[in-house]
């Protein structure tokens, strides 16, 4: 790609070495990337790759730690540039109480003394170029999941009109196919009149297809760039995993899942259902010592299942899960924002969750020498990197933060540890010891239920997968039975009911839904 | 199935003791800049006027302070659980003013004072019911209820004033005796009896909310809720506990300084919501919860005693003072947020 062969006046933006921390997560690495005026650029990766920071860094809204930016050969700083570079982002942010055609108006620029503006011709303009004339004075709130999509993506030709870059972060994750189609088409055309545009998705099919050129950010660099021939669907989910995929640890041996063991199962459901209708699950059994994964994507009920074992979603049927506390499981969410307690330290992080007994006496007083003691222990036993115990649970990486949450629900030595995707935007070495600290678990008698959305994950987990869609089981197979991530993926993907890119489709379940 | 996780000390090197705790200083600067401000305050009102700076007020200004301090450590709970409590002044004049109607209407001072302490309980039980149970955020229910116990203390006191002492028939003599000495005896090097009420109960404060098992997950709870939730600590209990301390706590305030002024009127307690917020926050507790100390509390309640009473000493007159504290607390907090960097929270880096 020679700058020489263009017209001067193209556009052109040159990425180079871009590095982005947050606290000891290094979330952009060294990010290089030339993209001219014309592109529709996809990113590709895995969940915590970097692709969102390299979206911010680039639209502005944050400013890298290191590495510039060149936007036609001068030295170019979004966040400063007068021209604007707008965003659509995969939860729009958007006002609910003003109506569709009042929300391409805020934030324009005027003077907040002058009168409420009014929309005007060139904002029905876009509108109708979306196709969202009908609800235009409609408030927002009550517009359908497309229509707030579509406003995004009005507002945001609205506010740029001499934009000449484009982010879009999955900007289709709630549209159907059609929609998404739509969508495509007036990206499409942002890009052949001499713009860039960038996509960021999680659906490799859609990439492969829509996108001139494809990379796959993996541990915040730039982990492969294709484009012509190289750019298929089954390239990029090989790109994907590969930085993934980590080799579970020799030492640990993996246990066939080898039917009832004589010692019964550690907690069984039966005819379990949601009250909120997300799920209905026949029977499962979960065997001692061992480690399920229940596998789909969001909205296949596989979440809310795994939280309904910890008893936070209500359901009903056979269990063998007493009524009330003390309950045999113990379980973390994936969302760390809510599973830490932020105030707190590393010492008292983990043992948060203990209660009388253990670090307290009969009387209500803390032990506190135990506390520290156990801080202590934990803190060598599952490897959290910290300074000491006495280190704000804040500063850690997320992957020594997701140990530190293992560790805390672990120390409530439960018969099961339920789990939501356990290694989400952790490191690949802290991967490799979550999993062996999982499995250490399992080994001394406990089991594991994990929903996963990732095949290398489950791959690297799991001893069985429990594959959901549409609130059901819809299979289940023995990870042991495959020995590679593609032969599994392949097997989920027919349990599934066929979706060959099930897993990076996200919005795979709403596709069934009409038009709202 | 025990066994897969060792007991505690059986694998791992008994503990050596190295851990170093950090100096009280470091672990609490705000604490130290309070007391020095206080400091810094203090001479200078007895720079402006040396009648500041005596004995005896200084007993008169910590004796002020106790009611302040007792409402300010009920509220520390409330608010590191991460709830809000703006009914406690409402309840400070309202169990007063029942206690002394139904000791005038012929009930034992004993019950009597028992009834205003329960009454405070009681009206904790329907903030953290309504909190809770209904899940109305806490700020619209002690809202709500600081109108509705004011109104109760109209209604019950005819909006006139009582004087135990003087209303008709006036109360037995003896019972007068047992009612006066709770909050207005001296005791020796004439010390008053309400600050050692603020002293006891600020050490079991201390210990319920930094020595207990109760504190911990009070501080829990308030910094993550969710995370307290996904952990299974009992939440709503947990809140039930703090309101209904936060009410008898301030029924207790109340009552004491009934007793120590030996009369009561229905405004009382209306102008004490403000320091009483103010002492906490600026003894370092956050609005959204899980951060607080009891001394940073008793701390801050003893800086804005000092301003309160230095301010009337050197006669700036009402005004003014309000306007200087109402500043001051803003300044204290905007202070801390300068000169601290703000601690990264988990799940905040992608």
């Amino acid at each position: 790609m020679t700058a020489a062969a263009r017209p001067e006046s193209a556009l052109r933006l040159t990425v180079r070495d871009l590095q982005k921390a947050y606290g000891h997560t290094q979330a952009l690495a060294g990010v290089t990337l030339d993209i001219t005026g014309g592109e529709f650029l996809g990113v590709a990766g895995p969940n915590g790759a970097g692709k969102s920071t390299l979206v911010r860094m680039i639209s502005g809204e944050e400013e890298p730690d290191s590495g510039e930016m060149v936007l036609n050969g001068a030295p170019w700083s979004p966040a400063r540039s007068e021209a604007r570079v707008p965003v659509v982002h995969q939860e729009a942010m958007l006002f609910p109480d003003l109506t569709v055609a009042e929300n391409l108006l805020v934030g324009g620029r005027g003077n907040g003394l002058a009168r409420r503006p009014v929309p005007g011709p060139a904002h029905y303009d876009i509108l109708r170029s979306l196709g969202i004339t009908h609800d235009a004075d409609r408030e927002l709130g009550e517009c359908s999941l497309v229509v707030r999509q579509l406003t995004e993506i009005a507002r945001a030709l609205a506010h740029a009109t001499d934009a000449q870059i484009f982010l879009f972060d999955e900007p289709n994750s709630a549209l159907t196919e059609e929609e998404s189609a739509e969508l495509f088409a007036r990206m499409r055309a942002l890009s052949d009149a001499g713009n860039i545009v960038i996509l960021v998705s999680h659906r490799l099919n859609e990439l492969a297809h829509v996108a001139d050129r494809v990379i796959v950010v993996r541990d915040g660099r730039v982990g492969a760039d294709l484009t012509g021939e190289a750019l298929t669907e089954e390239r990029l989910a090989r790109e994907m995993v590969m930085g993934e995929a980590v080799q579970a640890p020799g030492s640990v041996s993996r246990r066939p899942g080898t039917g009832i063991l004589q010692d019964g199962s550690a907690l069984t459901v039966r005819a379990w259902r949601h009250s909120g209708g997300s799920f209905e699950v026949e029977e499962l059994a979960v065997r001692a010592r061992e480690i399920v994964a229940v596998v789909g994507v969001e909205g296949s009920g596989g979440r809310e299942f795994v939280r309904s074992l910890a008893g936070l979603e209500e359901a009903t049927g056979e269990t063998s899960l007493p009524r009330r506390p003390p309950q045999p499981t113990s379980y973390l969410p994936a969302d760390r924002g809510e599973s830490l307690f932020g105030d707190f330290d590393v010492g008292r992080s983990l043992v948060a969750r203990l209660g009388r007994g253990r670090i307290a006496g009969a009387g209500g007083l803390l032990k506190r020498r135990t506390m520290a003691r156990l801080g202590e222990r934990y803190m060598q036993e599952f490897r959290v990197r910290a300074a000491s115990v006495a280190q704000p649970i804040g500063d850690l990486s997320g992957g020594n933060q997701q140990k530190v949450a293992i560790a805390s629900a672990l120390a409530e030595r439960p018969d099961v540890l339920l789990l939501e995707e356990p290694t989400r935007g952790v490191d690949v070495g802290s991967k490799v010891e979550i999993y062996r600290i999982l499995r250490t678990f399992t080994e001394h008698g406990g089991s594991v239920v994990a929903y996963c959305t990732e095949i290398p994950e489950v791959f690297e987990l799991a001893d069985r997968a429990v594959v959901m869609a549409r609130g059901r089981v819809t299979g289940e197979l023995n990870v042991t039975d495959h020995g590679d991530i593609g032969s599994l993926a392949e097997a989920v993907a027919q349990k599934s009911g066929g979706a060959a890119s099930a897993l990076e489709r996200p919005g795979g379940v709403d596709a069934s839904r009409g038009r709202a | 199935m025990n066994g897969r996780q060792p007991d505690e000390g059986a694998t791992f090197p008994p503990d050596t003791g190295a851990r170093r705790r950090p100096a009280f200083a470091v672990r609490n600067p705000r604490v130290i800049g309070l007391l020095i401000a206080i400091f810094l305050v203090g001479m200078s009102f007895s720079i402006v006027n040396p009648n500041f700076l005596t004995v005896r007020n200084m007993l008169g200004m910590v004796r002020a302070m106790s009611s302040l301090g007792l409402l300010a450590l009920g509220l520390t709970l409330v608010i590191i659980v991460g709830e809000l409590d703006l009914s406690i002044g409402a309840i400070y004049g309202f169990t007063a003013m029942l206690a002394g109607t139904v000791w005038i209407d012929g009930v034992h001072v004993v019950p009597a004072l028992l009834i205003g302490l329960g009454a405070g309980v009681f009206v904790g039980f329907l903030n953290a019911a309504l909190t809770t149970w209904a899940g109305i955020p806490s700020f619209i229910v002690t809202l709500g209820m600081l109108n509705a116990v004011e109104g109760m203390t109209l209604l019950i006191s005819g909006a006139r004033g009582i004087n135990p002492k003087y209303a008709e028939p006036p109360v037995p003599a003896g019972e007068w005796d047992i009612f006066r000495a709770l909050g207005a005896t001296k005791l020796p090097l004439d010390i008053p009896v309400q600050v050692v009420w603020l002293l006891g109960l600020a050490i079991l404060f201390w210990v319920l909310l930094h020595r207990t098992l109760f504190g911990f997950r009070l501080a829990a709870i308030g910094s993550n809720t969710p995370a307290a939730r996904a952990a299974r600590l009992s939440i709503t209990r947990h809140k039930f506990i703090v309101f209904m301390l936060g009410g008898a706590m301030a029924a207790a305030a109340g009552m004491l300084d009934f007793s120590f002024l030996g009369s009561t009127d229905p405004s009382a307690g209306r102008s004490l919501l403000f320091p009483v917020f103010a002492a906490v926050i600026v003894g370092g507790a956050t609005l959204t919860g899980g951060r607080a100390t009891i001394i940073g509390t008793i701390v801050g309640a003893l800086l804005l005693s000092v301003l309160s009473n230095g301010l009337s000493i050197i006669g700036v007159g009402a005004f003014a003072k309000s306007i200087f504290i109402g500043t001051a607390t803003i300044g204290a907090v905007m202070l801390d947020r300068f000169t601290y960097r703000k601690r990264a929270r988990p799940g905040q880096a992608p």
